[in-house]
C-alpha cells in the first residue's frame, strides 16, 4: 500500500514539474527565431540626477508619448519619460492625487476639479482628433454622418445601417440590412468626452440629455457594446459585424489595418470632412485665435470649410507646485522640449500618430504657463 | 491575558485535537512570555488587517449610503452624473454632481446571477469529479489526477479571463450558445442575441471552473472519512456502488459540502479579475439575456474608480466604496456562515481558505 | 438491470464530472502556448515591454515575491506559531477566524482601500510598498495556516520531551518544534508566494504600470509586474500585443506550477524528514 502511494504522489508531482520545464521551455525553445528588434537607447546620464517623470493617461496621448519617450532621452540623457495607458480619467485622476508626475488627457480638467485643484495645470503639448469608423461588409469607406445622426445612433433611435436617415445621407451607396452595434468606452475617456461634445454641440436631445463628459450616462441601445481604452475600442469594433466606434486618430492606421473603414463627418459649413493634416489644421486655426490663458479651449466643431469637426488638444496635466527643483527642472524640460518643432514636435512624430503641432499662436502662452512649474 | 484553564489544554487545530499543549503562566520564563506576546501580536495582525479594511471601506460608504438612501439597494442606475458641469445636486444633506445616481442594482444581479449560475455548475462536477476520482479510478492515478485541481487553484485570476478572452468564449459562442438558444428559447432569458462570447454566461461558466478547486479539494477530504465499514456493508447487502454513494457517502458529506459550496459561492462573489476581462463590461444596466454582457460589484469597482477621481465632491469614490461594502458584507457573511456549518458538522475536515488551499 | 444501469449511468456522468475538470486546466494551458508562440524566446527576457519584451514585467513580478516574503514570512510564522504553540482553544478559534474571513474577501476590496489610504491619502503616489502591503494582505493568511498546520503536525513528544529536560517553551520551540517543520513551512510559503504573484486587483491601482525596470523605490513610482501585462495587452488590438500577452500568461503560469511543484518537492521531503525523526 504504502509504496504504491509513494509512487503515485511521485507521478503527480513530476507531471506538475515536466509541465512547468515544458511551458517555460517552449518559450526558450524559440529562442533560435529571436530577431534583433529597433535597439533601445540607453540612458548615459549621471545616475544620480537620473529623473523619472511618469506618466499615465489618454490611450489617444500614448502612442505619442512612446515616440516621444526614446528621443527625449537622447536629447537629455538625464531625463527619463515612462508613458503609461489607461484613459483620460485615469491620466486627470493620477494628476490630482498626485500618483504620476504627468497626467495624459484628452479632455482638459472640468471646471469643478480646476476649482478644487487650484495646484494643477492644463499643459497641451499636441492636436489631436478623432475618426468615427463602421464595420459594416461589403459597405465602402467613407460613408457619411452628420452629429445628429450619429447622437440618434447612440440614443438607439437609429438600430438599422439601412435607416432613411443613413440612406439620405449615402445617396448611390446601398447599405445592408444589419443592426447597429455603437461601441462606447467603459473606462474614463477624452475621447469620450470630445465625441459627447460633437453630439452635444450638435443634437439637443443629446445636450439636455447625457451632454458631455470623459464618462456620461449613455441611452440603453439593446446590442451596444463597450470598450476598454482606444484598442479596445478597435478590437471590439473588428469583431462585431455591423459596429460604429469612435477611435483617437493616433491609433486609426491600426483600425483600418484591423478592416475597420473611416467615416466622413459634417462639419459646421456643411461639408463632409475626413481627419487629415489639412483638416485638423484649418480647425485649429479657425480656434487658435481664442485660446485662453489657461489653455483650457474646445476645438470641437469649429467654423470654416475645411475644418474638421472633432479635434482636440492633447493635455498633459501637472501640478504647478513639484516635489524638488530638480523635478520641476525635469518637467519643464519636457514640456518646453515636447512643444518645438526642434524637439519632440517635428513633423515625423507627429505624423506618425497623425497629430499637427499646436498652433504658432499657443506656444508663447505654454511656454509662459510652463514657467509655473516649480520646485 | 491569557489564563489558565484546565480544559484549555487541547488546541484544537486544523490537523485535529492535540493533547498536551496546556500552556501555563508558571511554566513560563520571562523571555517566553514577552515572544509569546509578540507571537501573539503577530497572530492579531491579519485580524487587524480585516477590521482596518472593513472600517475603511465603512467610513468610505458612509457618505453614498446616505446620499441615496434606499435607493443605493433598488436604483438601476449608476451614474456619476456630469462631471464636466459645474450645477451640483443636494440630496439628504450630501452635495453630490449634477445627475448623479448611484443605483447598485444592476452590479447585485450581476453579482449574484454570476456566482449562483457558477455554483450551480460547480458543485455536481466536483462532487461527480471527486467521486470519479475516489471510487472508480485506480488509485495508481489519482494523485497524478489530483494535481489538476492543484493546477486549476493555483491559475491566476488574469490567467483565466486569458482563457476565455482567446478561446472559451468565442468557441462557446461559435459552438455552444446558438444551440443553447434553440433549444431553451422557450425561455426569455435564454433567447438570442448570443453575442460573441463576452457575458454573463461566460463570466460564471469561468467562475465555475475556478470554484471547483475549493468545493472539490473538501469534498476529497470529507469522503476520505466516511467510514469504510458502512460502505462496505451496503455494498455487501447487494447495494451497487452507486446506491452505496446515495445512500451511505453522500448523507455522510453533506452538511460538508455544503459549507464548501457556501466558500465557493464566496469566492465567485469577490472574484474581480476573470469577471473583468470577460463580462463585457456593461456598467449602468441590467443585462438583455443570460449571454449578455453584464457587471459585478468586484469588476465594476476597477473600471470605475479612474473616472471616480476625476470627481471633484468626491461622492464618485464614496458610491464606489459603497459598491465594495456591499460585497464586503455578503462575502464576508458567507464565509462565516460556511465555516460555522463545517464547525457543527461531524469529521473535523478543515475548510481550505481563500483560493482553495 | 435497471439498478446496474442506473449504476453505470450515473458512474458515466461521474467520469464526465471529472473530464470536465481536467480539460479546462489542460485547455488553459494549451491556448496559452498556441498565443505565446511566436513570440521569439530570449527577446522576451532581454527586452522591456515598449520593445515587446517583458523585462520589466519579470523583474517587476520578481520584486513583488521578494517583498511579499520579507512582509509576509516573520508576520505568518510568528502568528502560526503562537496559534500552534500558545493560544487556547476559544481565543485560538477566533483568532483563526480572522485570517479565514482575511483570506476570503474580495482582492480588489484591499486594492481599493491600498489605494484611498496609501496612495491618496497619505501621498504615497503609485508605490511599491503600498502594493507589496497590499498583496500581503491577500496572502498572509495562506503563511500564517500553514504555519499552523505544519507546527500542528510535529508530534508532541518531542515538544513535551523537551519541557521536561527543563527546557524554556522557547528554546524547546526552537531547538525540538521548529526543525522539523521547516520543510513544511517552506513548502507553505512557496504556495502563499505562487498565489500572490498571480495576483492582479490589488496592484492595479496601488503600484501601477511602468515600461522602465524596477527603480525599487518604496514611493512615487510605479512598477511593471507581468499579471498587469496579462490584462492589458490583450485588450490592444495587434496580434503582435496579444502574443505578448500570452506570452506573459504563459511565463506566469510556468513559474506558478513550479512553484506549486517546489512546495509538493518541499512537503514531501518533510514527510521523509519527520518520519525519520521519530523512528
Amino acid at each position: 500500500m504504502r509504496p504504491k502511494r509513494l509512487v503515485s504522489r511521485l507521478s503527480g508531482t513530476s507531471l506538475l514539474l515536466v509541465v512547468g520545464l515544458l511551458v517555460l521551455g517552449s518559450l526558450g525553445g524559440n529562442v533560435a527565431l529571436a530577431k534583433s528588434k529597433k535597439p533601445k537607447p540607453l540612458p548615459t546620464g549621471n545616475p544620480t540626477t537620473q529623473t523619472t517623470l511618469t506618466e499615465a493617461g489618454s490611450s489617444l496621448l500614448y502612442p505619442y508619448l512612446e515616440v516621444l519617450a526614446p528621443q527625449v532621452t537622447a536629447a537629455y540623457p538625464h531625463l527619463t519619460l515612462s508613458p503609461a495607458a489607461g484613459g483620460s480619467g485615469l491620466g486627470i485622476a493620477d494628476a490630482i492625487g498626485s500618483l504620476t508626475s504627468l497626467g495624459g488627457s484628452d479632455a482638459y480638467l472640468s471646471a469643478a476639479d480646476a476649482l478644487a485643484n487650484p495646484g494643477l495645470m492644463n499643459v497641451p503639448i499636441a492636436i489631436s482628433a478623432q475618426a468615427v469608423d463602421y464595420n459594416v461588409t461589403g459597405a465602402p469607406p467613407y460613408l457619411k454622418f452628420t452629429g445628429n445622426v450619429l447622437a440618434e445612433i447612440y440614443q438607439g433611435k437609429i438600430t438599422n445601417w439601412d435607416a432613411p436617415q443613413l440612406a439620405s445621407l449615402n445617396r448611390g451607396v446601398t447599405l445592408p440590412n444589419l443592426a447597429i452595434v455603437p461601441v462606447r468606452r467603459v473606462d474614463s475617456s477624452g475621447d469620450t468626452f470630445i465625441f459627447t461634445s460633437f453630439l452635444t454641440a450638435t443634437n439637443k436631445a443629446w445636450a439636455n440629455g447625457p451632454s458631455e463628459g470623459t464618462t456620461v450616462t449613455w441611452p440603453a441601445v439593446s446590442n451596444e457594446l463597450t470598450a476598454e481604452g482606444n484598442p479596445g475600442m478597435i478590437t471590439v469594433c473588428a469583431g462585431t459585424p455591423g459596429c460604429i466606434a469612435y477611435i483617437g486618430v493616433s491609433v486609426e492606421n491600426q483600425a483600418i489595418e484591423g478592416g475597420l473603414k473611416e467615416g466622413l463627418l459634417k462639419n459646421k459649413s456643411g461639408k463632409f470632412v475626413r481627419p487629415i493634416e489639412s483638416t485638423i489644421t484649418a480647425a485649429v486655426a479657425a480656434g487658435a485665435g481664442a485660446t485662453p490663458a489657461n489653455l483650457t479651449q474646445s476645438l470641437i466643431y469649429e467654423k470654416g470649410a475645411k475644418s474638421y469637426p472633432i479635434v482636440n488638444f492633447e493635455y498633459l496635466i501637472v501640478q504647478k507646485k513639484q516635489k524638488t527643483k530638480a523635478i520641476a527642472e525635469a518637467i519643464r524640460t519636457f514640456f518646453s522640449w515636447a512643444i518645438k518643432s526642434s524637439g519632440g514636435a517635428t513633423p515625423d512624430n507627429l505624423a506618425a500618430v497623425d497629430f499637427v503641432a499646436l498652433p504658432t499662436a499657443a506656444i508663447p502662452k505654454v511656454d509662459k504657463a510652463i514657467q509655473k512649474i516649480t520646485g | 491575558m491569557i489564563t489558565s484553564q484546565g480544559g484549555a489544554g487541547k488546541s484544537a487545530g486544523p490537523a485535529g485535537p492535540q493533547a498536551g499543549r496546556a500552556v501555563r503562566d508558571r511554566d513560563l520564563t520571562r523571555r517566553d512570555r514577552l515572544a509569546r506576546l509578540g507571537f501573539l501580536f503577530a497572530a492579531l495582525v491579519p485580524s487587524g488587517m480585516l477590521l482596518f479594511l472593513a472600517a475603511e471601506m465603512i467610513r468610505e460608504a458612509i457618505p453614498a449610503f446616505t446620499f441615496s438612501g434606499w435607493g443605493f439597494f433598488t436604483g438601476e442606475i449608476f451614474s456619476f452624473g456630469q462631471l464636466y458641469a459645474l450645477t451640483l445636486s443636494h440630496h439628504n444633506g450630501i452635495v453630490a454632481p449634477h445627475g448623479a445616481t448611484y443605483g447598485a442594482l444592476p452590479f447585485m444581479v450581476g453579482t449574484l446571477a454570476s456566482s449562483v449560475v457558477a455554483l450551480a455548475i460547480a458543485v455536481p462536477v466536483s462532487v461527480g469529479a471527486v467521486l470519479a476520482l475516489t471510487e472508480r479510478v485506480p488509485y495508481r492515478l489519482q494523485s497524478g489526477l489530483s494535481v489538476f485541481l492543484e493546477v486549476l487553484a493555483g491559475i491566476p485570476s488574469v490567467a483565466y479571463g486569458l482563457w476565455g478572452i482567446l478561446f472559451f468564449g468565442p468557441f462557446m459562442a461559435a459552438h455552444v450558445y446558438p444551440v443553447l438558444a434553440s433549444v431553451l428559447g422557450f425561455i426569455p432569458v435564454f433567447r438570442a442575441p448570443v453575442g460573441f462570447g463576452e457575458g454573463l454566461l461566460t463570466a460564471s461558466l469561468v467562475l465555475a471552473v475556478m470554484i471547483v478547486p475549493i468545493i472539490a479539494a473538501t469534498t476529497r477530504e470529507l469522503i476520505r472519512t466516511v467510514p469504510i465499514l458502512a460502505k462496505e456493508g451496503a455494498l455487501a447487502l447487494g447495494m451497487t456502488p452507486y446506491e452505496t454513494v446515495k445512500v451511505v457517502t453522500l448523507p455522510y458529506v453533506r452538511r460538508g459540502i455544503l459549507a464548501a459550496s457556501l466558500l465557493g459561492w464566496a469566492r465567485a462573489l469577490g472574484e474581480t479579475m476573470a469577471v473583468l476581462m470577460i463580462s463585457g463590461n456593461l456598467l449602468d444596466r441590467l443585462p438583455v439575456n443570460i449571454y449578455g454582457s453584464f457587471s459585478t460589484l468586484a469588476a465594476s469597482i476597477v473600471d470605475l474608480l479612474d473616472s471616480a477621481l476625476t470627481d471633484a465632491t468626491g461622492m464618485a469614490v464614496h458610491a464606489l466604496a459603497a459598491l465594495g461594502c456591499v460585497l464586503l458584507v455578503i462575502t464576508i457573511a458567507t464565509n462565516l456562515v460556511g465555516r460555522l456549518i463545517i464547525r457543527r458538522a461531524s469529521g473535523g475536515v478543515p475548510l481550505p481558505i481563500g483560493r482553495g488551499i | 438491470m435497471i439498478r446496474q444501469l442506473r449504476d453505470l449511468g450515473f458512474w458515466a456522468l461521474c467520469l464526465i464530472a471529472l473530464l470536465l475538470v481536467i480539460f479546462p486546466s489542460v485547455s488553459i494551458v494549451v491556448s496559452l502556448v498556441e498565443q505565446a508562440w511566436p513570440v521569439p524566446g530570449w527577446h522576451l527576457f532581454t527586452a522591456g515591454t515598449p520593445d515587446d519584451g517583458l523585462q520589466n514585467a519579470i523583474l517587476g513580478t520578481l520584486v513583488l515575491c521578494g517583498g511579499i516574503l520579507v512582509v509576509t514570512a516573520p508576520v505568518g510564522i510568528a502568528g502560526g506559531i503562537y496559534l500552534a504553540e500558545f493560544s487556547h482553544l476559544r481565543q485560538g478559534s477566533w483568532i483563526r477566524l480572522g485570517y479565514e474571513t482575511l483570506a476570503g474577501i474580495p482582492s480588489i476590496v484591499v486594492g481599493f482601500v491600498g489605494y484611498v489610504v496609501l496612495d491618496i491619502e497619505l501621498h504615497w503616489g503609485f508605490s511599491l510598498l503600498a502594493g507589496i502591503l497590499a498583496l500581503s494582505a491577500i496572502v498572509l493568511p495562506y503563511v500564517v495556516k500553514t504555519t499552523e498546520v505544519a507546527l500542528l503536525q510535529v508530534p508532541s513528544a518531542l515538544r513535551d520531551g523537551a519541557v521536561a529536560l527543563g527546557l524554556s517553551r522557547l528554546t524547546a520551540l526552537r531547538r525540538a518544534v521548529l526543525p522539523p517543520a521547516i520543510p513544511a513551512i517552506i513548502s507553505g510559503l512557496v504556495v502563499a508566494v505562487a498565489i500572490g504573484v498571480g495576483e492582479t486587483a490589488p496592484l492595479l491601482y496601488t503600484i501601477g504600470f511602468s515600461d522602465q525596470n524596477p527603480s525599487l523605490q518604496p514611493f512615487q513610482h510605479s512598477m511593471g509586474y507581468l499579471t498587469y501585462v496579462v490584462f492589458y495587452w490583450i485588450s490592444l488590438p495587434s496580434k503582435a500585443d496579444h502574443e505578448l500577452g500570452g506570452a506573459a500568461g504563459l511565463i506566469l503560469i510556468g513559474m506558478l506550477l513550479l512553484l506549486i511543484a517546489l512546495g509538493r518537492l518541499v512537503s514531501r521531503w518533510s514527510a521523509r524528514y519527520s518520519a525519520s525523526m521519530l523512528s
